[in-house]
């Protein structure tokens, strides 16, 4: 075999031993890329791949099941409980996702103001991201309870009569989304690097303007916050969609009280893991797929015309 | 250039055979060979920790000395869904271990999917019968007729109340209500409430072990047909049963009761523990609870009052031991199995910890003397079982369902329970193709 040309310089080379040369390279670094791609195909592409084929056969795990066509989905459309566990999940989307944005760049916003020990605030709303979810729950568990806890023990000491929280169907969607917000520090330590990206001049030259604290956050700082805030809207949606530990723990999988937590992919689980349902699991996991599929679609076409990157 | 292709290609391959050979090494482990010539290494998965894993400890140390051919490898796999997630993956994957503990409410299920060895005709060989176990023990380790796992240990609910919480109301504390009208007078005199907040609460039915299936069953319902095998939820006295809830929420203001509930703590927060509940229904399980964190509390239990004030019963769960289909030393396993099932197994297995499924065994442990435990005893042989059905979970799910529907209002019991039966039975229909 002639020995790799990658060597020689490249002007020195003819034009067809070059194309040869940079393909040997490409297939190198295939052949570097393998063991990942692999794993890929392995790991994600088949096994998505089978799901699409179980979701319309009534595999089991344990047993390969039949192929029934769309009767798994068309069981789905008449399910209450997974209209249920739809609108439950929708609704803490729409009201999480948009108050954690709000919350998020709130809380940058102060934390990236210089004030002496700013780096101990900064530390403070990052910690509680630490703390692995079922710990949270449970935390939260003792603070929100109804009779005992401290958070209504605080209401009733100025007089409020504080509410079930967890307990009430009415009160544990707002619960979960209050606990949710908790664990905004990682959005928040994006919005600071996005807030530390925006160049001081169009601050100065605001001022030279006479422009108000209130003027330069909105015609500066949040135009210039948009692609960190629509990376933060993406993730957040895919996540809100995804809700599972908390309720979980804080339900035992139950989804207590009347289903009013029961999340989509909590009743994903139970249908794949305690009823053996799997091919129904499948078909509800590819609705999940396509409803985020969609929703982060929308905010990609629709984020042209509120997202605006610096120098464009 | 075709050369570059083939060797890329080549390798490729290599990769994919390699990674393959890797997974297979993986598959491989775990099963355990034997280490010595002649000697079998039995591999079991369990949940145990603390006492019970004292006792198992003890049990494989004993029954080894019995069996030098045998060893018996202990694998700790994490307890509840999460070891159910494991043993599914390993069954589904072709490599199971040689057995397991396992809860026998999934019995029916696993069972359904062909999943478990069955175990009649070692049971018959090694001359382990229904008789030498309470009958709900045998029922829930059997299907369709099949023994499938051996069960290991039990559990019963009684009605547990606080004494000093009677004497303070004026009831006769070594008097406790017997029918279902004296438990609703002494839950009234022990109910403190304030508002829309309880400072004591006397009773609340389905708290805690007190729900449907209990209720069901110590109102005289039947919750499966036994000569079709068919769902009967709404069974008429199943019905009566969740209208006495019904009827109980609504009297103390459900959503009240649901404030309290929901937020009941475990441990030294357990409201019944710190005083807070006269009256609860749950399990021997709570007994070293109460030891724990509240010894001084001056409490007792009694059989759950029934409409009647007699026939008294109530239902058990427990684990089991099973096999695995695909298991490699099945034959091997049993031997433990049937050591485990026996007399001398059971005395070991459930030391200073579980009630056993044999009646003797409790017997010799002294259950019978002590005044907490003697109610226990007295009440297995006529305890119930879960029906034994593939859809074991969707009928516990659906009558929890139920339960939550009815007592908030959504929906009157029957209407519910006919839902129940209707979506269980319609579930189940695929078993019987």
């Amino acid at each position: 075999m002639e020995k790799l040309a990658g060597a020689a310089p490249a002007a020195a080379v003819p034009a067809t031993r070059r194309k040869r040369s940079l393909r040997r390279i490409g297939i190198t670094g295939w052949l570097f890329a393998s063991p990942w791609i692999l794993g890929l195909l392995c790991f994600y592409a088949v096994p998505m791949l089978s799901s699409i084929y179980f979701s319309f056969t009534t595999y089991s795990i344990l047993q390969p099941g039949e192929f029934v066509g769309l009767s798994n989905y068309v069981e789905l459309f008449n399910d209450p409980l997974f209209w249920k566990s739809i609108y439950n999940t929708i609704y803490f989307a729409v009201f999480f996702v948009p108050l954690s944005i709000f919350v998020g760049v709130s809380l940058a916003m102060m934390l990236n103001m210089k004030v002496k020990g700013m780096a101990m605030f900064r530390t403070i709303f990052f910690l509680p991201t630490l703390v692995p979810q079922v710990a949270l729950s449970v935390l939260w568990m003792w603070l929100l309870h109804p009779n005992f806890g401290l958070v209504n023990g605080m209401l009733a000491s100025i007089g409020i009569d504080g509410p079930p929280w967890l307990g009430g169907e009415a009160w544990s969607k707002p619960s979960l989304i209050l606990m949710s917000l908790w664990g905004i520090g990682q959005a928040v330590v994006i919005y600071l690097a996005g807030l530390g990206d925006i160049s001081e001049e169009y601050y100065e030259a605001a001022a030279i303007d006479g422009a108000s604290w209130f003027q330069k956050t909105r015609a500066v700082t949040l135009p210039l916050l948009t692609p960190v805030i629509f990376y933060n809207l993406v993730m957040g949606t895919i996540g809100a969609f995804q809700q599972f530990t908390l309720p979980y723990t804080l339900t035992k999988g139950q989804g207590t009280p009347s289903n009013s937590m029961t999340f989509y992919v909590m009743y994903l689980y139970e249908n794949g893991f305690r009823y053996f349902k799997m091919g129904y699991a499948s078909a509800m996991a590819w609705i999940l797929f396509v409803i985020v599929m969609a929703l982060t679609a929308l905010i990609f076409v629709t984020s042209k015309r509120w997202v605006h990157y610096q120098g464009k | 250039m075709k050369k570059t292709w083939k060797t890329a290609m080549l390798t490729l391959v290599n990769l994919l055979t390699a990674s393959l050979f890797v997974t297979a090494c993986g598959t491989s482990t775990g099963t355990g060979n034997a280490d010595e010539p002649g000697v079998t290494t039995v591999t079991l998965w369990h949940g145990l920790t603390s006492i019970d894993l004292d006792n198992m400890n003890n049990v494989v140390k004993v029954f080894e000395e019995k069996n030098p051919t045998v060893k018996i490898k202990l694998v700790y796999t994490e307890s509840s869904e999460g070891s159910d997630q494991k043993l599914l993956t390993a069954v589904a994957g072709g490599n199971p271990p040689d057995a397991a503990l396992f809860d026998r409410f999934k019995v029916g299920t696993w069972a359904a999917q062909g999943s478990l060895t069955d175990l009649s005709d070692m049971a018959e060989k090694s001359g382990i019968r229904k008789e030498m176990y309470y009958p709900f023990a045998w029922d829930e380790s059997s299907y369709q007729g099949k023994l499938y796992a051996i069960p290991l240990d039990t559990d019963a609910r009684l009605l547990f109340y606080n004494k000093d919480h009677f004497k303070e109301v004026g009831l006769d504390p070594e008097n406790p209500p017997k029918t279902i009208a004296e438990l609703e007078s002494a839950a009234e005199k022990l109910t403190i409430k304030e508002g829309k907040r309880f400072k004591r609460v006397g009773f609340i039915p389905w708290y805690s072990q007190g729900w449907l299936y209990t209720w069901g069953w110590v109102f005289g319902g039947q919750f499966q047909d036994a000569a079709t095998g068919k769902i009967t939820a709404n069974d008429p006295k199943v019905v009566e049963a969740l209208q006495w809830m019904t009827d109980f929420g609504k009297k103390y203001n459900v959503e009240d009761i649901t404030g309290f509930t929901s937020a009941a703590g475990t441990e030294e927060m357990d409201p019944f523990i710190s005083g807070q509940i006269s009256m609860k229904v749950t399990g021997n399980f709570a007994v070293k609870g109460i030891k724990k964190f509240n010894p001084k509390l001056n409490y007792g239990v009694t059989q759950i009052p029934s409409p009647s004030g007699k026939d008294f019963t109530t239902w058990s769960g427990g684990g089991s031991i099973i096999i695995p289909k695909g298991a490699k030393n099945a034959e091997v396993a049993w031997k433990f199995l049937e050591f485990l099932g026996k007399e001398e197994g059971q005395e070991l297995v459930n030391k200073d910890s579980n009630l056993s499924v044999i009646d003797a065994v409790n017997v010799k442990y002294g259950y019978k003397d002590d005044p907490i435990m003697k109610e226990f005893i007295n009440v297995l042989p006529n305890s119930h079982n879960r029906p034994v059905i593939p859809e074991g979970q969707l009928l516990w799910n659906e009558l929890a369902s139920a339960t939550e529907k009815s007592t908030h209002g959504n929906g009157t019991p029957k209407e519910n329970l006919d839902r129940v039966t209707e979506t269980v039975n319609k579930a189940l229909e695929k078993y019987n193709k």
